[in-house]
């Protein structure tokens, strides 16, 4: 009787303690500086292989296996995908429009025509918002987080 | 003296194949169900379920800030919801996110789509732990379930002896159900 009086109280005080705290994904942060997202998309072959630490607004999750996040730039417009191997990391749904800090390496890939249309439609949407299969024209080039770890506020 | 007084292992194969395979029957079922329902993720999305509305606000200034557009649509909308956050991908987009989901709008249409997640909760859980998604201790579980599923595998090879045991009946199963998996992927990998 009392436990049953007493356990709404004891979930609302973890709820309080949890909320605003981020939860952690993948491997621990390292880097203490962070780089604009804007800085990245500018010259992407300056950061091509290197580790960096970003932030921004979530603006897109892989609903179906969690294997991504979109990232909101500090300029208009830009976002730029935080994407793990499948399994690695799997985000909530629940993380989009949060805030989130991701450390991860620099990447510039060229997907051919045929592995576009290989692709999960959903990764290649989330990476390229005007993709249509039916218009696939030439390679794609996109520049990428590979993600290492990540905070996102509760 | 029975066969089995004779062969003690065979007594602890069956003994241990019996308690393993009690053991492993709740795994089973939450690595079975969620491996029918992550198979089939072309057709359908096992974590969740969406919902999708659309509206029409009318349509809306594009040069004005995010926040001010949110607003603005969000008023139209009738949702006095705080948003999370909204962004625009391109001049003529805004997303608008709330805990609920995400509206899209046209701006220069004043379309809206929303787009709702509503998580299923058992499938989710079951789903999750089968891509190991809480990682720490559940790596450990999991892989003392694979070996316990491989233990039951050969274990039960022995259970029966005779003519639908392993020399009988069970052998030409057993090589059925080996060839496959081996042709599949021959037919797969070499001949298509």
């Amino acid at each position: 009787m009392k436990f049953r009086f007493f356990a709404p109280l004891f979930v609302c005080a973890a709820l309080s303690l949890t909320a605003g705290e981020a939860k952690h994904y993948g491997q621990p942060m390292t880097l203490k500086t962070e780089t604009k997202i804007s800085e990245i998309l500018a010259s992407p072959e300056k950061f091509k292989g290197k580790r960096v630490r970003i932030r921004g607004t979530v603006t897109n999750v892989c609903e179906e296996r969690g294997c991504y996040l979109n990232i909101k730039g500090d300029k208009k417009f830009q976002e730029l995908m935080f994407k793990v191997d499948d399994g690695v990391i799997v985000f909530p749904a629940s993380a989009l429009g949060r805030e989130a800090v991701a450390e991860g390496t620099v990447d510039i890939l060229v997907f051919s025509e045929k592995e576009q249309k290989e692709m999960c439609p959903v990764e290649a949407k989330a990476l390229n918002r005007k993709f249509d299969p039916a218009k696939i024209k030439g390679p794609l080039t996109v520049v990428r987080l590979n993600g290492l770890g990540a905070d996102i506020t509760s | 003296m029975s066969p089995d007084a004779r062969r003690p292992w065979r007594r602890w194969n069956t003994a241990l194949h019996r308690d393993i395979g009690y053991l492993a029957v709740g795994l089973t079922l939450v690595y079975a169900l969620s491996g029918l329902a992550v198979n089939h993720m072309a057709h359908w999305n096992p974590n969740y379920r969406r919902t999708v509305k659309t509206f029409d606000v009318g349509p809306l200034d594009p040069q004005l800030p995010e926040e001010e557009l949110a607003a603005q649509t969000l008023t139209r909308l009738r949702v006095s919801e705080k948003p999370r956050s909204a962004f625009q991908p391109d001049p003529d987009s805004l997303e608008i996110y709330l805990k609920e989901g995400k509206y899209s709008v046209d701006l220069p249409t004043g379309k809206v789509l929303f787009e709702g997640t509503v998580p299923r909760p058992v499938l989710m859980a079951m789903n999750r732990l089968h891509l190991n998604a809480p990682k720490q201790a559940w790596t450990w579980i999991a892989d003392a379930y694979a070996i316990s599923l491989a233990f039951l595998a050969l274990s039960g090879l022995f259970i029966l002896r005779g003519k639908n045991g392993i020399t009988g009946r069970g052998a030409w199963l057993t090589t059925l159900g080996c060839a496959i998996p081996v042709g599949y992927w021959i037919w797969w990998a070499y001949l298509t």
